[in-house]
């Protein structure tokens, strides 16, 4: 047990490259660090490695010293009109400090009212109040981290009629408002282009192209409710072909960016991951032929 | 609510959607017509939509805490698991953005539930598994070697106190808890312990990144549960009754098991 996570040396800590990477499940922390696929980067989820201590932290400690690495957070709730839960971020901070990601991630969502954690990333209305209130806390967060953060779209299977603002208008002025970067997460532009009927295109065109530091693409699930369609955002299975055509429509706009493979429900074996990861790079290559 | 509801304001509208999460059914999730009037009607029921946000609330708390308690759900099958899930939430709704440890008051809260029925030892064996999970988080501490005891001069050994691996929780009951804990490990066939077989004591610690359980006398679970909570060695022998010819061997044990982790003689003064 004299193993300190420190010890375990410290990894490539320049930036994501521009190139397809895997999101990290401790399923695979084993297999990764022994096969060491030819993937450029890995994500791992900011709230599994809060610990004190423990295998968790030593897994991500030796995956880090491999692969460049991000950080993606789940359960800050940026957007909750609850105080910012302080105790989270300080938390953030630490796995920060003793991870050293290249990127640290979160959600344009809330997810705490009334002293209760739903632990979803829940839908916030395009409000100019939401706008105003979201974008003053990623800055306060960014503030505590000494960092800009990016912040991800969500999926939604409702929209507010409160909303004076479209998605990609709201993503837009979140931007302006707050010095933070965007993830755009393309299975999620697809999925609410279903649920909510806009057309995806238009999505891409209206987000602002310099600000999309990273991509997410993954699969999802498709449920009847009464006599609809809904897509479900369960990040349970391969990308499909749709969403694939707009990550090609996503990279004529916003030029090659890091782009991330998400499969976190009925995780499959890493090489299926490595090879979806591979697809992602063919796509990535042609785009900066394109550009060239 | 007895101010008008104002769809805008972004407070209101997520204390809203919050009680809307926490009904136990469809119906209860649907009943704010305010809620209901705020959400876009195009075909398919805005009651519905909300509805999916309601199951995946209870989705994700019911199946962190199945994470931390597997042999419980084991045990006593998903459904009757999925009901105590249930009604343990609207007692300990989580309270962290870090889904981690929504179980933690699980246990205490099954030792008042199930008081008294025949299922009441389940609350003794949750004990054992969040032992299991805090165990597996805790922090990591290089051990000193039973060599550090020499150096102790006789006079101040009774006041002495060891501090403890952060990795080592202790489980007493007055249930086979340690016996139904191996029965029903993934690689095991799940054979029923009777309830009634006897007290088991347990010492939980984490080796090879998994949490290993000891099962050992009761007096020396006692004995280094006192040590734990901060006594020195004399008052620790007295609060757990190990005989005192069995000190040795109890030390021995803690110290092999690398468990120790710092020796430390009281502040001059400080009184017991």
């Amino acid at each position: 047990m004299n193993r300190d996570v420190r010890a375990a040396g410290r990894g490539p800590v320049g930036p994501i490259p521009v190139s397809a990477g895997i999101g990290l499940r401790s399923v695979h922390h084993e297999s990764l660090v022994q096969q060491r696929p030819a993937v450029g980067w890995i994500e791992a989820h900011t709230e599994n490695y809060f610990h004190d201590g423990g295998p968790q932290l030593l897994a991500l400690e030796r995956a880090r010293a491999l692969y460049p690495l991000s950080l993606h957070g789940v359960g800050l709730g940026l957007g909750s009109a609850a105080p910012l839960d302080r105790e989270h971020v300080r938390r953030v901070k630490r796995a920060i400090d003793r991870f050293e990601p290249a990127l640290v991630s979160e959600h344009a969502c809330w997810g705490h009212s009334g002293g209760e954690h739903f632990n979803d990333l829940l839908p916030l209305p395009q409000t100019e109040e939401a706008l105003r209130h979201l974008a003053a806390r990623v800055r306060e967060v960014q503030d505590v981290l000494d960092r800009q953060i990016l912040v991800e779209n969500l999926s939604s299977y409702l929209a507010f009629t409160s909303s004076q603002l479209t998605e990609w208008e709201f993503l837009s002025a979140l931007v302006e408002e707050s010095g933070c970067g965007l993830l755009l997460d393309l299975n999620n532009v697809y999925v609410n282009s279903v649920n909510l009927g806009f057309d995806p295109l238009q999505y891409i065109a209206g987000v602002p192209p310099a600000a999309v530091q990273e991509i997410h693409l993954a699969g999802h699930l498709r449920k009847q409710v009464g006599d609809r369609v809904l897509l479900i955002d369960d990040h349970g299975s391969a990308v499909c072909p749709d969403v694939w055509r707009l990550f090609e429509a996503a990279l004529r706009r916003v030029g090659p960016v890091p782009t991330l493979i998400e499969w976190d429900t009925d995780v499959p074996a890493l090489e299926v991951l490595v090879a979806e990861a591979g697809l992602a790079d063919q796509y990535l290559e042609r785009a900066r032929e394109l550009a060239a | 609510m007895n101010s008008p509801p104002d769809p805008a304001n972004l407070a209101e509208l997520q204390a809203r959607f919050a009680a809307a999460l926490r009904a136990p059914d469809h119906d209860g999730a649907t009943a704010d017509p305010a809620l209901i009037a705020g959400i876009v009607d195009d075909g398919l029921a805005p009651a519905d939509r909300v509805n999916l946000y309601r199951n995946n609330a209870s989705a994700m708390f019911v199946g962190a805490l199945e994470r931390s308690y597997p042999v419980i759900v084991r045990r006593v099958g998903d459904g009757y698991f999925h009901r105590l899930a249930a009604d343990y939430r609207a007692a300990h709704p989580s309270r962290s953005g870090d889904l981690h440890w929504i179980g933690e008051s699980f246990a205490a809260w099954l030792a008042v539930r199930l008081a008294g029925t025949e299922y009441a030892w389940l609350a003794d064996l949750a004990r054992l598994e969040w032992a299991c999970e805090e165990v597996l988080v805790a922090a990591d501490s290089p051990a000193i070697s039973i060599e550090a005891l020499g150096g102790v001069a006789q006079e101040v050994l009774p006041e002495m106190r060891l501090r403890l691996q952060p990795a080592l929780r202790c489980v007493s009951s007055a249930y086979p808890v340690w016996s139904v804990w191996r029965a029903n490990q993934p690689d095991q066939p799940g054979d029923a312990i009777a309830a009634d077989r006897g007290a088991e004591h347990v010492i939980v610690t984490r080796a090879d990144d998994r949490p290993v359980l000891h099962l050992r006398p009761e007096a020396e679970v006692r004995f280094v549960a006192a040590l734990s909570s901060g006594a020195g060695l004399q008052q620790a022998l007295e609060n757990s009754c190990l005989p005192v010819e069995n000190l040795p061997q109890a030390l021995a044990w803690l110290f092999q098991h690398g468990l120790v982790v710092a020796l430390e003689a009281p502040a001059p003064g400080e009184e017991e």
